[in-house]
C-alpha cells in the first residue's frame, strides 16, 4: 500500500525518498546474493562453533541429553590423559618433520625450474600430480605396499644390499613413511614458490652479478628476501594442513593409529573419541583444543611476519 | 600474479648445466612417478609376480585382479562408482552456485554491515573442520539425513566452503568495472549484470573451483566415513577401504587395480586441464 502513495511523492520530491528506496532496495538485492552462504554460515559454521564450544563443557554422549561438567573435559586432557599427550607428540613430530622438508624440496626444485629450462610445463605437471592424487585412499594403500616387509622400496634397497625392516609396522619407522606422504606432495607449494620467483626481476641479479655476488650470496640476499611472502604463505598453508592430516594414517593403521599408537595423530584421536567411543563433549574440547592451537601458531606467524616477511610496497 | 606460462626470466643456460638440470629433475620425476606406474603395472600382473618384483612390466598380462575386484565386495565398485559420482556432481553444482553468488555481493555490491561479513567469512577460511564436526553431525542425525548423501552434499550449496568464494571473489575484482557500468546505463540490475557479463567473463575460474571441487569431493574419505554407514551407499574412497580391511594382504593385484580404478577420473581431469589447475594455484594460492 505504501508504495501506491509513494509514487507521487517521488514524483514531487524525487531525491529524498527515492534515495532511501533505492538504498533499501538495493541492500535487500545484495542479501539475496548472500543468503546461502549466510544459511550456511550460521547454520553450519557459526552456529556449530558455538555449540560445540558448549558441548566441550558437558559429558555429551549423543544418547542422552548433554549435562554441564564444568572443566572436566579439559583437566582430564591435561592431566589424565596420556594419549593426548602421546598424539599431541605423534602430530608434532609430523608437522615439524613434514612441513620444512616438504617447502625445502618445492623451493629447491622451484629454483631448477625457473633457470629457464625446456621442458617445463612437462616437469612442473608432473611434480604437481602427486599434490593432487596424495589425499585419497588409494596413494595410501600404495604407500601401505611400497613400504611393507617385502615391498617395493626394500626390493630397490635391496639390490643395493640392505635389508630393509618392514617400514609400516615397526613403530619406530611407520611414522616416517607418513612424513614421506607428505613430502611427495611437494608440488603445489613449488608452484606457489615459481610463481613467486617470477615475480623477482632478473635485472636484480644482474646488478648483483656485476658487484661481484656470487650464487650463494645472491639466494641468501635477493632470492629469499623477495620470496618471504610466498615463503611465509606456504608455510602458514601447510602447517595448517598437516595439523589436520588424516586419511593416510587411517589407512595406513586401519584406523587405530598403531602400531603401538605411532601414527596416532591428533584428528584421529578425536575421531576415535567421538565416533567410536562417542565421547563427543570429550571430542569437541579436543577440537577447540585444536582451534586453539591453529589460532595462536598463525596468530604468532603473523606477529613475527614483520621481523622476517619483506613486503615490497 | 601475472601468467606463470610465459617464457622463462632467464633464458640461455649453457649447453652443460642445462643437461645437469634435465638429468636432476628427469631423476625426481623417475623416484616420484615409479610408485605410481609401478601400480599401474602391478594391477595386471598375477598375484604371486606383485612382490618382490620391481618390474614395470607384467610377465603375464591379465586383467583378472580387475574383474576380481570390481565385484570382490558384496556391493559392487560399480556402485560405489555412481555413488561417489552423483555426490561430485551435486558439489560442483552446489559450490559454484552458491560460490559465486557469495562473492558477487562481496566483490561488487554495497550493502549494510559488508566488511563484517567479510571479515567473518576470511575468518572460517582458517577455521579447522573439526570444531563444526561434532555439532553439524547432532544436526544432522536429528534432520534424519545420516546415511544418505544430504549432509554431503547440502553445505555445498551453503558455500560451506569458503575457498572457493575467495578464488571468485579474487576473479570478480578482475574484470573491469567498466562493463559493469555499461551495463547499468542499459538498465540492467545486479542479477542480469551476474548472469549476463560477470558469468560469461568468469568461465575459467568458475572451471577452476569446479574442477577443484570434484576433486576434493571425490577424494574426500572423512565426510563420507562419518555419514554413510550402508554399503550401498559407499563411495569409492570408502569401498576402497572397506576392500583394504576385508582382503588384508591377500589380494593386492586386485587392491591395486581398484585403486587405479579411484584414481582414474582424477587422473583424467589431471589430462584435460591441468594446466588451468596450474594457473588456479599460483594466482590463488589454492592449496591444491
Amino acid at each position: 500500500m505504501t508504495t501506491t502513495a509513494q509514487i507521487p511523492l517521488t514524483i514531487i520530491e524525487p531525491e529524498k525518498t527515492s534515495k532511501r528506496w533505492r538504498g533499501l532496495s538495493r541492500a535487500l538485492v545484495a542479501y539475496s546474493f548472500l543468503i546461502p552462504w549466510l544459511i550456511g554460515f550460521l547454520g553450519l559454521t557459526l552456529g556449530p562453533t558455538l555449540a560445540s564450544l558448549y558441548l566441550s563443557f558437558t559429558n555429551f554422549d549423543l544418547l542422552q541429553d548433554p549435562q554441564v561438567i564444568g572443566l572436566a573435559n579439559y583437566q582430564r586432557i591435561f592431566t589424565n590423559d596420556a594419549k593426548f599427550w602421546h598424539s599431541m607428540q605423534v602430530t608434532f613430530t609430523y608437522v615439524i618433520l613434514a612441513v620444512p622438508l616438504k617447502l625445502a624440496f618445492a623451493l629447491g626444485l622451484a629454483m631448477v625450474l625457473n633457470r629457464g629450462i625446456a621442458g617445463l610445463p612437462l616437469y612442473r605437471a608432473l611434480f604437481y600430480l602427486p599434490s593432487l592424487l596424495g589425499a585419497s585412499v588409494a596413494i595410501a594403500v600404495l604407500w601401505r605396499q611400497l613400504f611393507a616387509k617385502d615391498g617395493l622400496v626394500n626390493v630397490v634397497l635391496g639390490f643395493f644390499g640392505f635389508a630393509g625392516p618392514s617400514w609400516i609396522s615397526d613403530p619406530s619407522y611407520s611414522l616416517y613413511t607418513l612424513v614421506l606422504l607428505s613430502v611427495w606432495q611437494f608440488g603445489s607449494p613449488m608452484i606457489i614458490f615459481l610463481a613467486g620467483l617470477r615475480q623477482i626481476p632478473p635485472d636484480v641479479y644482474e646488478a648483483a652479478s656485476i658487484d661481484g655476488a656470487n650464487k650463494v650470496q645472491q639466494f641468501i640476499k635477493i632470492t629469499l628476501p623477495l620470496l618471504t611472502p610466498v615463503v611465509f604463505f606456504n608455510f602458514i598453508v601447510q602447517t595448517i594442513d598437516a595439523f589436520k592430516a588424516f586419511t593416510p594414517a587411517f589407512i595406513i593403521s586401519e584406523g587405530t593409529g598403531g602400531p603401538i599408537d605411532s601414527t596416532l595423530f591428533y584428528t584421529l584421536y578425536l575421531y576415535q573419541e567421538g565416533f567410536a567411543y562417542f565421547r563427543m563433549g570429550y571430542a569437541s574440547a579436543l577440537a577447540w583444543i585444536l582451534l586453539i592451537i591453529i589460532a595462536c601458531f598463525t596468530a604468532f606467524s603473523f606477529l613475527t611476519s614483520r621481523y622476517w616477511v619483506h613486503y615490497n610496497d | 600474479m601475472t601468467d606463470t606460462t610465459t617464457v622463462a626470466t632467464t633464458p640461455n643456460v649453457s649447453g652443460g648445466r642445462s643437461l645437469l638440470y634435465h638429468v636432476i629433475l628427469c631423476g625426481v620425476s623417475l623416484i616420484m612417478l615409479y610408485p605410481l606406474l609401478w601400480m599401474l603395472a602391478s594391477s595386471f600382473k598375477p598375484d604371486d609376480e606383485i612382490f618382490g618384483n620391481a618390474s614395470l612390466w607384467p610377465e603375464t598380462f591379465t586383467i583378472d585382479a580387475y574383474i576380481r575386484g570390481w565385484s570382490g565386495l558384496t556391493v559392487s565398485f560399480g556402485t560405489f562408482f555412481w555413488n561417489s559420482l552423483v555426490i561430485a556432481v551435486l558439489s560442483v553444482i552446489g559450490n559454484v552456485f552458491s560460490c559465486s553468488l557469495a562473492a558477487y555481493a562481496f566483490a561488487r555490491l554495497k550493502f549494510p554491515l559488508k566488511n563484517f561479513w567479510f571479515a567473518l567469512m576470511l575468518g572460517t577460511l582458517m577455521l579447522p573442520y573439526h570444531v563444526t564436526l561434532i555439532p553439524q553431525y547432532v544436526l544432522f542425525l536429528n534432520l534424519d539425513w545420516v546415511n544418505t548423501f544430504l549432509p554431503l552434499v547440502v553445505p555445498k550449496f551453503l558455500a560451506a566452503d569458503a575457498f572457493f568464494i575467495f578464488l571468485l571473489y579474487q576473479f570478480f575484482r578482475g574484470i573491469p568495472r567498466e562493463l559493469d557500468e555499461a551495463a547499468i546505463i542499459d538498465g540492467a540490475g545486479p542479477w542480469r549484470i551476474f548472469w549476463s557479463v560477470m558469468l560469461p567473463l568468469s568461465i575459467p575460474a568458475l572451471a577452476t573451483a569446479a574442477i577443484f571441487t570434484f576433486i576434493w569431493t571425490w577424494d574426500d574419505f572423512f565426510g563420507p566415513l562419518i555419514y554413510l554407514n550402508d554399503a550401498s551407499q559407499y563411495t569409492v574412497q570408502l569401498g576402497l577401504r572397506t576392500f583394504v580391511d576385508s582382503t588384508g594382504k591377500s589380494d593386492w593385484s586386485a587392491l591395486f587395480a581398484m585403486s587405479v580404478v579411484a584414481l582414474i577420473p582424477v587422473l583424467l581431469f589431471f589430462a584435460v586441464f591441468q594446466r588451468l589447475l596450474i594457473e588456479g594455484i599460483a594466482t590463488t594460492g589454492l592449496k591444491g
